[in-house]
């Protein structure tokens, strides 16, 4: 009886692919482990992009690098680490506006030709004031505003990445 | 006899599939899948390793080829009709060409650089679109929330460990269901072919110097993303559909795909002559996608301000990279390979914040010029001799008032004497202490009406001058110059920058003013442009 072909086919087979699960699981529950998990933490809170007083009230965009204090990226930590990059604007003393460079669409970075703010990837047009102008690109909503306020003469900002290509501004 | 000269076009694929095994073992051999280092890595392949460039450019390259033949054979294929007795050979086949389209877009991301950084960006943009799964399609391929070290990673293991795997049992499968009758004319054919598709791989590579490698990936710097030329007609259709670019970009290579898979399964007429409308599509397809192709090239080629912004961004690529070579890039990263050229935080500091107001070539200068030389012993004999004169006080508002400080009247000597007391609070090495200490005498005398010299005690009406010149100095007056110490708030025009510059920043300002007392205008001119 323990000799029968068929029995020794299956209980190899029960064995090899017993053992190859074994394997398998783990090594897949490893692979799948940072889907959906933050493995990149960058501040929350507001981050210094620079001294008020190098805009003028009712003056134009500048584009000011984001740069976060800290930032941990899976198993490193470092500092000064550049988020993207931001349009501001002065409107009052003590009041400010941003934009986020990054394109609403697939995530470019947007560039500021002094009129319109242009994605050199995929062409979206957008005015001075952010809005999407209808027929020059697939960005479906204008350039997402970002949180920004005057303290002690510094400009600060809150960073926040949008979900792309949707009509609506759900955080990423 | 005529049919089997397409037979080569399959042995050169498998040829080029060993190019690309052979070259990329050597690579990652090098390579540092790393948000750190990766850009490093392949910069360290390409220009400073002998042969790199080579090895690379033929990895880069040869995957344009294996696009290409593929193309070449599965159109011969198609026309021939042989998919109607081989059919599962011709979808193993179309299996193979999406593995190396995988391997196309998981190897360009790996090189780090702004090209396939922000190409994959909008790959993985496109992919997250997908209804439902999208947000995990990109959690997945990403590693997590955001780019960085685990979106590398993961890239690099799909392209050196998964798709080869893949592939290899894929290209078996595909030869073992494709086998014929082969004789021994078959084989040197095959062999002349290979050689050939070789030589005008190496020469190509030879001709480009390997592949491109833009300037580190940048979030927050503006880049003119293009996919590599495989994918253009892709990308010019999402430009021709405007609003349904998104049906587009998923519709289209579903529609292809499903046309090629479906093939075998509807064209079974037995006569060639009857296959004509079948022929006729294929035909039609690829040379639809090759006049999309073209036609985003010439599109990208008609656009002047396209080509300023590129010609730009390779001067950044060729710029970062010589700096590479010069300096290696730091292990905080690529962005930060400037931090290797000499005073680069203070010079670009300065340049940024300074120089509009001291900068000899200032259209509305404010202040003393600041340059080579600036607190030597000339320098201080010919301010002590003319406060008020163009290169020192003259273009400030206090000249032209009566605190303006008065030239001072002594002879060559007394001057001298008084000079090197003032030299002499910038801790120099190369003091005259005898005299410093007659020019003391002279300071008391004549100074101390207005000004003092001892460390941090402010004179009457005018600056203390206790440590002038020093480092301490320096950043003491970057820091505040309308301090009662320096130059008082009536005095001073200079805004205060202890607010807006760190500590840190202001030291780094001051040591880059005590370097360039003892610098000359060539020194200043042989520093490293910033």
């Amino acid at each position: 009886m323990g000799d029968d072909p068929d029995r020794r086919k299956i209980l190899t087979c029960a064995v090899g692919g017993g053992l190859g699960l074994v394997i398998a699981v783990p090594a897949a529950r490893l692979v799948l482990g940072p889907t959906g998990e933050q493995t990149v933490t960058t501040p929350t809170d507001p981050l210094d992009v620079g001294a008020a007083d190098r805009l003028k009230v009712g003056g134009p965009w500048q584009k000011v690098d984001v740069v976060a204090p800290l930032v941990k990226d899976g198993w490193t930590t470092a500092r000064d680490v550049v988020l993207g990059a931001a349009f501001v604007r002065r409107t009052a003393d003590n009041q400010a506006q941003a934009l986020s460079a990054v394109c609403p669409h697939l995530g470019c970075a947007v560039g500021w030709d002094g009129k319109n703010f242009l994605c050199p990837c995929h062409d979206s047009k957008f005015t001075g004031d952010g809005d999407a102008i209808a027929g020059t690109g697939p960005a479906k909503r204008g350039l997402d505003p970002l949180p920004v306020k005057i303290e002690d003469g510094r400009l600060r900002l809150t960073w926040i990445r949008y979900q792309l290509d949707t009509a609506s501004r759900d955080k990423a | 006899m005529t049919k089997q000269i397409w037979r080569v076009l399959g042995w050169s694929l498998v040829m080029l599939l060993v190019v690309e095994a052979l070259t990329g073992a050597a690579l990652a051999a090098f390579y540092a899948p790393s948000s750190t280092d990766a850009w490093a890595s392949v910069a360290y392949v390409q220009d400073q390793m002998p042969w790199g460039w080579l090895v690379r450019g033929l990895h880069f390259h040869a995957a344009s080829a294996i696009v290409i033949i593929s193309g070449v054979h599965l159109l011969q294929i198609a026309v021939a009709g042989t998919y109607r007795e081989r059919a599962a050979a011709w979808w193993i086949g179309l299996v193979l060409v999406l593995l190396v389209l995988g391997f196309a877009i998981s190897g360009y991301v790996l090189r780090w650089d702004q090209a396939g950084y922000w190409a994959n960006r909008v790959e993985v943009g496109i992919a997250a679109g997908t209804p439902v799964v999208g947000g995990l399609i990109r959690s997945l391929a990403i590693g997590g929330n955001e780019y960085g070290n685990l979106t590398l990673t993961r890239f690099y293991t799909l392209h050196v460990i998964a798709l080869p795997a893949l592939i290899t049992a894929g290209v078996v499968v595909h030869i073992v269901l494709a086998k014929r009758a082969r004789d021994w004319s078959d084989g040197l054919r095959a062999a002349f072919a290979m050689a050939a598709v070789f030589a005008v791989l190496v020469g190509y590579v030879v001709s480009q110097h390997g592949a491109d490698l833009a300037a580190p990936a940048d979030p927050s710097a503006a880049f003119d993303a293009r996919p590599l030329w495989y994918f253009r007609w892709l990308f010019e259709l999402r430009h021709l559909a405007g609003s349904a670019e998104k049906l587009a970009a998923m519709a289209a290579p579903a529609v292809v795909g499903g046309f090629l898979v479906a093939l075998p399964l509807v064209d079974k007429p037995e006569r060639q002559a009857k296959r004509m409308p079948w022929i006729a599509g294929v035909v039609g397809l690829f040379a639809l996608i090759f006049v999309l192709t073209i036609a985003s090239f010439v599109q990208d080629s008609g656009d002047a301000d396209l080509a300023k912004r590129q010609a730009q961004a390779e001067k950044d690529a060729s710029r970062t990279r010589a700096l590479a070579v010069k300096h290696g890039v730091p292990a905080t990263g690529p962005l930060d390979i400037k931090q290797g050229i000499v005073m680069y935080r203070a010079r670009s500091l300065y340049e940024k914040r300074c120089t509009g107001c001291h900068a000899a070539t200032s259209k509305d200068r404010k202040g003393p010029i600041i340059g080579a030389g600036h607190g030597n012993r000339a320098w201080l004999t010919a301010f002590l001799k003319e406060p008020s004169g163009d290169a020192f006080w003259g273009h400030t508002k206090l000249a032209k008032t009566d605190d303006a400080m008065k030239p001072v009247e002594l002879g060559e000597g007394d001057l001298a004497d008084l000079t090197e007391l003032l030299y002499a609070q910038s801790g120099a090495s190369d003091v005259d202490a005898a005299r410093r200490d007659r020019g003391k005498v002279i300071f008391d005398k004549a100074c101390t009406d207005c000004h003092a010299i001892e460390e941090g005690v402010a004179g009457a009406s005018a600056p203390g001058l206790g440590g002038l010149g020093s480092r301490d100095w320096y950043t003491s007056f970057i820091g505040n110059p309308k301090s009662p110490v320096h130059m008082g708030s009536d005095h001073s025009q200079m805004p205060r920058f202890d607010k807006d510059l760190s500590i840190v920043d202001r030291d780094a300002l001051a040591d880059y003013l005590v370097w360039l007392r003892t610098a000359t205008q060539r020194d200043v001119d042989l520093l490293e442009p910033l």
